[in-house]
């Protein structure tokens, strides 16, 4: 059986919890934290945080799929459908245009965005800017000395 | 979970091109797929469990309004979670409110072979641990979220949080440390 690292282990301590991982990677994981009381103490974080994750309210599946019948036709729209919707977009590019900076949006990967766009910072509940923008400007190697850093503070490795 | 012929499960890639025909069957399975992630991502950042349902609610609606325009260069569930992302922000911006810290997350699932006391402890932790959670920085906490509670590669979460794969690995080890330091 290969032994796994603790920072492998850090990594896949979550898939293990929530019983992602396959059989042979479980065992390997499970074994790793059986000699190490740091990953364990890690694990048993984790672990408190899955089990209370929230759950979906019943509610919620009824009120999505209501909304979504209840929704215009996906897709096939008549003709003045599509000139209405070409109004409304050239109406609200020009209310972009003359509010330029003023407002947020965020890109969504794989998506036509429809909104306007700043600078996109993700600010914490303390005011601050939650370390995103420093962090994005970082190169691969800082992150990953960034990371031994964290690891070296206060989280040793294995018994 | 919704099959083919074959028994395999369909692909969430098959249930987009399906929706995008206008097959409303399709698009409940995409519902019932990844509502409760959409749920947990929305209450996390507005705090409130009706306006988190209202968030969920106008997420699915845009997204399927825009399947036509989803390349599938993400998955759903990541586009998906994108717009609810974006769609919580927005619904607290038109409020002009702060997330709230009142929370509803549901009670612990304590372990059945557990004595009861034990599993009173273990519960009133992990309500300590997840309340702890909203204190994070917004980052921290969704990566922390994200991983956990969705199983979600850093890349996903790296895309969903805007950032880069590595930005959202070192927010997440961050978000470790901290509650371990907090726990403790």
């Amino acid at each position: 059986m290969t032994d796994v690292r603790c920072e492998t282990a850090r990594e896949l301590i979550p898939d293990l919890v929530g019983g992602r991982l396959g059989a042979a990677e479980a065992s390997r994981v499970a074994a790793h934290l059986e000699t190490c009381a740091d990953c364990r103490a890690e694990a048993e974080l984790v672990q408190l945080l899955y089990v209370a994750r929230p759950q979906v309210p019943e509610s919620v599946t009824g009120r999505v799929l209501a909304a979504v019948r209840a929704d215009a036709p996906h897709g096939r729209r008549p003709w003045w459908g599509l000139a209405a919707a070409a109004v409304a977009v050239l109406a609200l590019g020009i209310g972009v245009a003359s509010r330029s900076g003023r407002d947020t949006e965020t890109v969504v990967p794989g998506f036509v965005a429809q909104g306007t766009s700043t600078t996109g910072a993700w600010v914490s509940d303390n005011g601050m800017v939650a370390g995103a923008p420093a962090l994005d400007g970082l190169s691969d190697e800082a992150l990953q000395a960034l990371l031994e850093e964290l690891e070296s503070n206060g989280t040793g490795g294995s018994a | 979970m919704k099959t083919d012929a074959s028994g395999e499960a369909i692909t969430d890639a098959e249930l987009v091109r399906r929706g995008r025909e206008g097959d409303e069957i399709a698009l409940g399975e995409l519902v019932d797929r990844h509502q409760a992630a959409a749920f947990r991502v929305a209450l996390s950042l507005v705090g409130d469990g009706d306006l988190a349902q209202d968030v969920v609610q106008d997420a699915f609606l845009r997204a399927f309004r825009g399947l036509r325009g989803f390349r599938g260069d993400a998955t759903f569930r990541t586009w998906l979670l994108t717009i609810t992302a974006n769609t919580a922000r927005g619904a607290l911006r038109r409020q002009g409110r702060r997330r709230e810290a009142r929370l509803e997350a549901a009670g612990p699932v304590p372990a059945e072979d557990m004595d009861p006391h034990e599993s009173v402890a273990v519960g009133e932790a992990a309500e300590r641990a997840r309340a702890l959670l909203q204190e994070l920085p917004e980052k921290q906490r969704l990566a922390v979220q994200l991983r956990i509670d969705e199983g979600l590669s850093f890349r996903e979460i790296g895309d969903i949080i805007g950032s880069s794969e590595g930005a959202a690995r070192v927010n997440y080890f961050h978000g470790i440390h901290r509650l371990r330091e907090w726990m403790e």
